[in-house]
């Protein structure tokens, strides 16, 4: 009696550590799967021109190359399946994972889930989303020409951000809870330049205000107490990004903040399972970083494959 | 059937059917809407049988976008007999535009 179908690998996440990991095992003959919940690229789609990846000289968006990345594994067989990832069972063996599009077995797991932007954690956050409340300066910036936005955090994307908003916005207030910025130098001198750019140190925003929209925030020196309402059209949040682990808590070891660990084999505490990408314990998260895993957890994976046949 | 771009004229005739109409409300600046397409395609096709899926640039239908009161995009919303019946905005998933449809179509 012939059971359920068996994949030789599921990859979770089609971003470009999942599509690269996807075009590896395709093309070492891996009967191979991706499940994405929406489209190819993760974090990278939503970036309108990246530089920094080697061999397009003139930059490309994000959307576009994940496209790519996504066609070049399916042109070896790797298949896509539009599926949101909802229990799984990493130690059973076939690995189980149950989705939105029915269940799948798999003898490896690549786990490319990537990270998502850290929230601010204040009532009416997600509810506000898209109504005034945004976690991405080069996506929905343009809905606010024009407009006053308050932009939180003081690392390089939220500095990134303020910059980009400054040349977009008719004012932008920066709010960070300490009295410099974190973000790299090259960011200070235009920063200090931007005449429609204010700071606020040593703030948080401690309340959204809002009817159908944001109308706009309320915001704590955090030395004095002191709070003021700032009225304003957006708040972009730049808090730093947390890792999409949930689906694997109890399964598989994570750091303090949530990421797989896993060294630069990508193996993780269970055999057969891979961390790639933006979710594994790195230095570095970029997308050549994330690219690179998805190759070398191919390389561990058919190892473990022939050990295991 | 993939989902086609409409104009105003065919989304008043479409939007008063036989089947239910399904709008993607988007513009080609919009990243987020670009990252719905691929899933939004797929639903259109599994779903062609019980609505027409469709999509409207408000960059090319700015007077229509103002007078469905779409705000933010990507939004979509599910019409039936000439009336909108729900929306959802910037769905996050394939499984989640599903929800959407299913729990509209059932209203």
């Amino acid at each position: 009696m012939s059971g359920p179908h068996v994949y030789d690998m599921v990859v979770v996440g089609g971003g470009p550590g999942g599509y690269t990991a996807a075009l590896y095992a395709a093309r070492s003959g891996l009967d191979t799967v991706v499940l994405e919940k929406l489209s190819a690229g993760g974090q990278m789609a939503l970036t309108e021109e990246i530089d920094n990846y080697p061999g397009f000289e003139e930059g490309v968006d994000g959307f576009t190359l994940a496209e790519k990345m996504q066609r070049q594994a399916e042109r070896f067989g790797a298949r896509t399946e539009y599926a949101q990832v909802e229990r799984v069972d990493l130690s059973a063996a076939p690995k189980i994972l149950e989705t939105s599009e029915g269940t799948f077995y798999a003898k490896t797991v690549v786990l490319a889930t990537g990270a998502n932007p850290r929230e601010l954690g204040i009532a009416d956050e997600n509810a506000l989303v898209g109504r005034g409340v945004a976690y991405c300066a080069a996506c929905d910036g343009m809905r606010y020409r024009g407009r006053t936005v308050v932009v939180v955090g003081g690392g390089n994307s939220a500095a990134a951000d303020a910059l980009l908003l400054s040349r977009i916005a008719k004012q932008v207030i920066l709010v960070h809870r300490r009295d410099t910025l974190r973000a790299t130098k090259v960011y200070h001198e235009p920063l200090m330049r931007a005449e429609n750019l204010e700071f606020r140190w040593n703030s948080t925003v401690t309340e959204l205000l809002h009817g159908d929209k944001l109308t706009g925030v309320k915001v704590k020196n955090v030395q004095t107490g002191e709070e003021t309402e700032v009225p304003c059209d957006g708040i972009f949040i730049s808090v730093g990004r947390k890792p999409a682990t949930e689906l694997v808590q109890g399964q598989l070891e994570l750091d303090e903040s949530g990421y797989v660990v896993a060294d630069e084999t990508t193996k993780t505490n269970l055999p057969g399972v891979y961390a790639v990408g933006d979710v594994r314990t790195k230095p570095l998260r970029q997308v050549v970083t994330a690219v690179a895993d998805g190759a070398t957890a191919i390389h561990m994976a058919e190892e473990y494959l022939v050990g295991n046949s | 059937m993939a989902a086609m771009d409409i104009n105003k004229e065919q989304f008043q005739q479409m939007a008063s059917g036989e089947k239910p109409l399904l709008v993607d409300y988007w513009a080609p600046w919009c990243g987020y809407c670009r990252r719905i397409g691929p899933a939004y395609e797929r639903v259109a096709e599994e779903y062609g049988d019980r609505l027409t899926a469709a999509k409207i640039n408000i960059d090319e239908e700015a007077q229509l976008a103002e007078a469905e009161q779409i705000e933010v995009i990507p939004t979509l919303v599910l019409y039936r007999d000439g009336k909108a019946v729900d929306s959802i905005v910037n769905p996050g998933s394939k499984a989640a535009i599903e929800q959407f449809i299913q729990e509209a179509l059932s209203k």
